[in-house]
């Protein structure tokens, strides 16, 4: 308020008043003393820039610490992801370990061919006398069964083994019936594959 | 004027206050006021993975989160909510409500303000998620890494493991630790009242640091086919040990290093302590007859001998200065060449025809091939295997060692010969690690082979092709031909040391080869211990022939095109 201080300061002798004009008290005229009085527009915009810094400083420390919960968020989003992406994984590496995909080989009845042979491709020959693998030409795991341990698979079904029905799946009564019967009509069952895979004979 | 004084005084002691606390005590008063309410936490390094050579996991790292609850905490919950809560974490967790129960009811039992009891150690995320949705108050989670082999047994005896605390153990995970460790660092943060840290006041105490990444020569599939036909094979017949190793010739790389047993390091505890580790590297044997190779390709690098030398091989043999040894089966004189004694593997026509050689050369010969000296591998406890300075030989170890008795060397170091002769003579160093890989993507610990040459060119190809006579001419042949391709290999029927001068009365079978015989690619070395239902050599042949015929196909090696040199076994 300091800068407003002359305002108060005793009214100065007029310019031009007639010195030698006898010297008597009288009335401020209303007009002087309404231009002496203090200009109120200074105080506002005073106190609004003091507000107004108040209330910027007030926004900026919310949005800081909003940031602050924005992040600490997307960070527990982030751990929440990466804890999947770890189970899914982990999932994948032990379905994808050769113990298991041999298993799964074997049990859709995939066999060794025995007499491997080579297309040239500079020249187009055949090396080695081309021969399909008779059904009983045995598996990697030759009936045997895995021999190499691992502990990871156990309780990993195998893909020909039965699927678990929907029904005894954990669902609530209410939601499970329309559910899976409406799946059951827009998604019919893919075609079984017999034998081999269709494909034109050729010589 | 005293007031005046009094004001200056009162602004003094102000003033010496304020640079004591802002300046002289500043850094002890930061330090207490941020230790009122930092809040350290750890900075979790993970352990590096190990890799084959195409980049299949062998051993990662993964979360697993110990279950605790607070026992006193839970007591004070609803009873109708607590009963039914803990028989969700008893569904959660797979241990049953009741077990739940008991844990809980047993702390408060010993202590009724108690805050802490295990429930279960190392939960994967599946079930952690499902405890979360729980979202039970007194239920604690405390983070922690752990290793998971995905493929189990498969190279589980190169691997190792590690311990329950973390620490490796054996194989890779031990030899190879000072890239694959990670180191854990520390950070604090100021946390306000509801548990948000306040923006800006993390500062790192140390930095955590992931450990590197190895990456081995080691094919999974074709370590997991050996393995399989491997534990197939020597349990048929009745042995109690068997290793089968797969090197690169061009590269001295290993491809594989089956055994059987071989430990699972998912679940170690299942294995015997003495099968935990690789006998490959760490156990050596008298090679027996496969070592004949060598004492022949010495005699033909040092222009002693040719495949075509002559000889006569009679059933016994006295040097007259008391080496005494016979052919293990009987048999009247026969007129072998060197090829000829390759195929009849005779003992008593190597002996005469080895030590045509000086023992000092020969023993040179022996260094040459890596006998004696570990491989460039550096495996945790690999033996050197066992070569007595040919100053100490007695007159039997003389003879012996021409065939491959008295002296013991690794399943790798045999490999290893086998790969020198496919490779023209120049042995190239054996190699298990690629190298190990850091965050940043610097490659360290790379090998660098330093290759020698052991003997010619010439010695090393006519050695293999007398080797391929073995496989064409031998009593084996039919066994262990592949039509198509040019095979080179030698069987070995070995005794082995009791320990007290003697020999026992089991055998190690072996059959170590390389193919294809015009440009070799590949060694396979098949060694079985102690068979019982058929103890000499051929036990190991049809196991050689299915691993070998596995790797032609594989690594798409074509069949030959070329006909072998036709060395006759006779004269």
């Amino acid at each position: 308020m300091s800068n407003l201080a002359p305002s108060y300061a005793a009214p100065k002798p007029r310019p031009g008043a007639p010195g030698t004009e006898r010297r008597r008290l009288r009335a401020v005229s209303a007009q002087a003393l309404r231009r002496a009085r203090p200009r109120p527009i200074y105080a506002v915009i005073t106190v609004a820039t003091l507000m107004l810094i108040v209330v910027a400083q007030l926004l900026l420390s919310i949005m800081v610490s909003q940031g602050a919960y924005q992040i600490s968020t997307v960070e527990s989003t982030s751990k929440d992801l990466q804890r999947s992406y770890q189970a899914v994984s982990e999932d994948l590496d032990r379905v994808a370990s050769p113990q298991n995909l041999a298993a799964n080989a074997e049990a859709l009845g995939m066999v060794i061919n025995s007499t491997p042979v080579y297309l040239r491709l500079s020249d187009g020959a055949v090396l080695g006398s081309p021969s399909a693998a008779a059904a009983d030409a045995g598996t990697v795991t030759a009936g045997a069964g895995n021999l190499v341990p691992n502990s990871l698979l156990a309780g990993v079904p195998l893909v020909t083994a039965p699927k678990v029905s929907p029904a005894t799946t954990p669902q609530t009564p209410a939601e499970s019936d329309p559910a899976s019967a409406s799946a059951a009509v827009g998604s019919p069952a893919p075609v079984p594959l017999d034998g081999a895979l269709p494909a034109p004979t050729t010589h | 004027m005293v007031a005046i004084l009094t004001i200056l005084a009162v602004v003094g002691v102000f003033a010496v206050k304020l640079v004591d606390i802002q300046i002289v005590q500043a850094a002890e008063l930061d330090k207490q006021s941020t230790a009122a309410r930092a809040v350290p936490s750890a900075v979790f390094g993970t352990r590096g993975d190990i890799l084959d050579t195409n980049g299949v996991t062998l051993a990662g790292t993964v979360m697993r989160y110990d279950v605790a609850v607070s026992p006193y905490d839970a007591s004070q919950d609803d009873p109708a909510a607590y009963a039914k809560d803990v028989v969700k974490i008893g569904t959660a967790t797979g241990l049953g409500g009741p077990a739940v129960q008991k844990i809980i009811s047993d702390a408060l039992a010993e202590n009724p303000k108690s805050l802490y009891a295990s429930i279960i150690k190392s939960v994967d995320v599946t079930t952690l998620i499902a405890l979360e949705k729980l979202n039970i108050q007194w239920l604690y989670y405390q983070r922690h890494d752990a290793r998971t082999y995905p493929d189990g047994a498969v190279a589980g005896n190169i691997v190792g493991f590690v311990g329950s605390d973390g620490q490796a153990q054996a194989g890779v995970e031990l030899g190879w630790n000072n890239c694959l460790a990670g180191q854990n660092g520390e950070e604090t943060y100021q946390r306000g009242a509801d548990g948000t840290p306040i923006p800006g006041s993390t500062s790192t105490i140390k930095p955590a640091k992931d450990g590197g990444t190895i990456r081995l020569t080691l094919d999974a599939d074709l370590q997991y086919f050996a393995q399989q036909k491997l534990t197939e094979a020597v349990r048929s017949l009745g042995a109690t040990y068997g290793a089968v190793t797969i090197e690169e010739v061009k590269t001295g790389k290993l491809r594989t290093v089956a055994e059987y047993p071989s430990v699972d390091p998912n679940n170690v505890s299942a294995t015997a302590p003495e099968s935990r580790g690789s006998h490959a590297f760490t156990s050596p044997f008298e090679p027996g007859s496969t070592f004949k190779a060598v004492t022949a390709s010495s005699l033909i690098d040092a222009g002693l001998a040719d495949p075509l030398t002559q000889v006569i091989s009679p059933y016994r043999f006295r040097s007259g200065n008391g080496a005494d040894l016979t052919d293990d089966s009987y048999h009247e004189d026969e007129r072998l060449t060197l090829t000829g004694v390759l195929v009849r593997s005779s003992n008593t026509a190597i002996s005469k025809l080895g030590t045509r050689m000086s023992d000092a050369d020969r023993y040179a010969y022996m260094q040459k091939f890596g006998l004696g000296e570990k491989t460039a591998v550096g495996f945790p406890g690999e033996s050197a295997g066992i070569l007595n300075p040919y100053q100490k030989w007695d007159d039997q170890t003389k003879y012996a060692t021409t065939f491959g008795q008295g002296l013991s060397i690794t399943s790798i170091q045999l490999a290893s010969i086998y790969q020198t002769l496919g490779n023209g003579g120049v042995r190239v160093p054996v190699q298990l690690v690629e190298g190990c890989t850091q965050k940043d993507g610097t490659v360290t610990q790379q090998p660098k082979p330093k290759e020698t040459r052991v003997v010619s060119a010439k010695a090393a190809q006519e050695t293999v092709n007398m080797l391929e006579a073995v496989v064409t001419k031998g009593e084996n042949a039919k066994a262990e031909a592949i039509p198509g391709y040019r095979i080179a290999a030698k069987t070995g029927t070995a005794q082995q040391a009791d320990g007290n001068g003697g020999y026992k009365s089991s055998y190690f079978v072996s059959v170590t080869g390389v193919a294809p015989a015009e440009d070799p690619q590949y060694v396979v070395s098949v060694n079985i211990a102690n068979p019982i239902t058929i103890r000499e050599s051929p036990a190991a042949i049809p196991l050689f022939k299915t691993i070998m015929l596995q790797v032609l196909k594989k690594y798409r090696i074509k069949p030959a095109t070329t006909q072998p040199p036709d060395y006759p076994p006779y004269y």
